[in-house]
């Protein structure tokens, strides 16, 4: 994935981190998930679909990537930032961003493992 | 208000825990399922092993979003079933390497998860209690 699309790799990366880090600073500040982290999360969603559809594209010209356990990585980001979502939108305390900024790490760590195991 | 006092299983701190849990659900399910699905007849033993604790991971999730004096309990002994788990998982891996090699979700004490399985259900533990806790004194 690197070679191919090292582009979106990178703002994958940094979009993930920076839900992480946002989220951090939210719960840290004692701030509830307010509007801007929520749109921001939905974002992040269009990113991952984005790299959905590249993948499933540059898919057959990539042979030694092992497909379910990359696109099983991708689409249980992709179910699990909704997911996420929901979660901190029904949260009033500093929790809700906390939830956000744990989705966001655990992107991050599924974006390295998808880099992985793209070949 | 006739508010459900068990509730607070999911608010405050119980929010995250539940999405640590709901993550853990999620991840533990898709390893499971491939791992399962795919080469089973490889590593029968651990696969079943990463099986059982998606299993527990999307019970304790369930039990906490929930959130009622049934959930709590069940909530309690998937806690406490993780916890054992883990430990004896963890420490059988250290000791029979042969027959844990293939990794399980569990396996030398969740060190592919950051060791979150091992620490997860002492804080779930913790926070059961400590709402059980502050219900009791409301009573």
């Amino acid at each position: 994935m690197l070679r191919v699309i090292p582009f979106l790799t990178v703002v994958l990366f940094a979009a993930s981190g920076l839900l992480f880090l946002w989220g951090l600073v939210q719960a840290i500040r004692n701030r509830p998930a307010g509007k801007p982290i929520l749109i921001y999360t939905g974002v992040l969603e269009v990113l991952l679909l984005i790299q959905l559809i590249v993948s499933a594209v540059l898919f057959p010209t990539h042979p030694g990537t092992d497909g379910v356990l990359f696109f099983g990585y991708l689409l249980t980001a992709i179910v699990m930032i909704p997911l996420a979502w929901f979660w901190a939108f029904a949260e009033l305390s500093r929790w809700g961003p906390a939830v956000l900024a744990a989705a966001g790490i655990t992107v991050v760590v599924m974006i390295e493992r998808m880099v992985q195991l793209w070949v | 208000m006739g508010v459900n006092p068990y509730s607070a299983m999911h608010s405050g701190p119980g929010r995250g825990l539940a999405a640590v849990y709901g993550i853990f659900a999620l991840a533990a399910s898709a390893r499971a399922g491939v791992q399962i699905i795919r080469d089973f007849s490889e590593a029968p033993l651990a696969y079943s092993l990463s099986g059982v604790a998606a299993a527990v991971y999307i019970l304790a999730t369930v039990c906490l979003v929930v959130g009622n004096r049934v959930t709590h309990r069940i909530a309690l002994l998937s806690c406490v079933f993780e916890f054992a788990g883990v430990v004896v998982v963890g420490t059988l891996s250290l000791m029979l390497p042969d027959v844990f090699r293939v990794h399980s979700v569990w396996s030398l004490y969740g060190i592919d998860y950051g060791f979150f399985p091992l620490i997860l259900p002492v804080i779930g533990l913790l926070w059961l209690r400590h709402v059980e806790r502050r219900i009791r004194q409301a009573a």
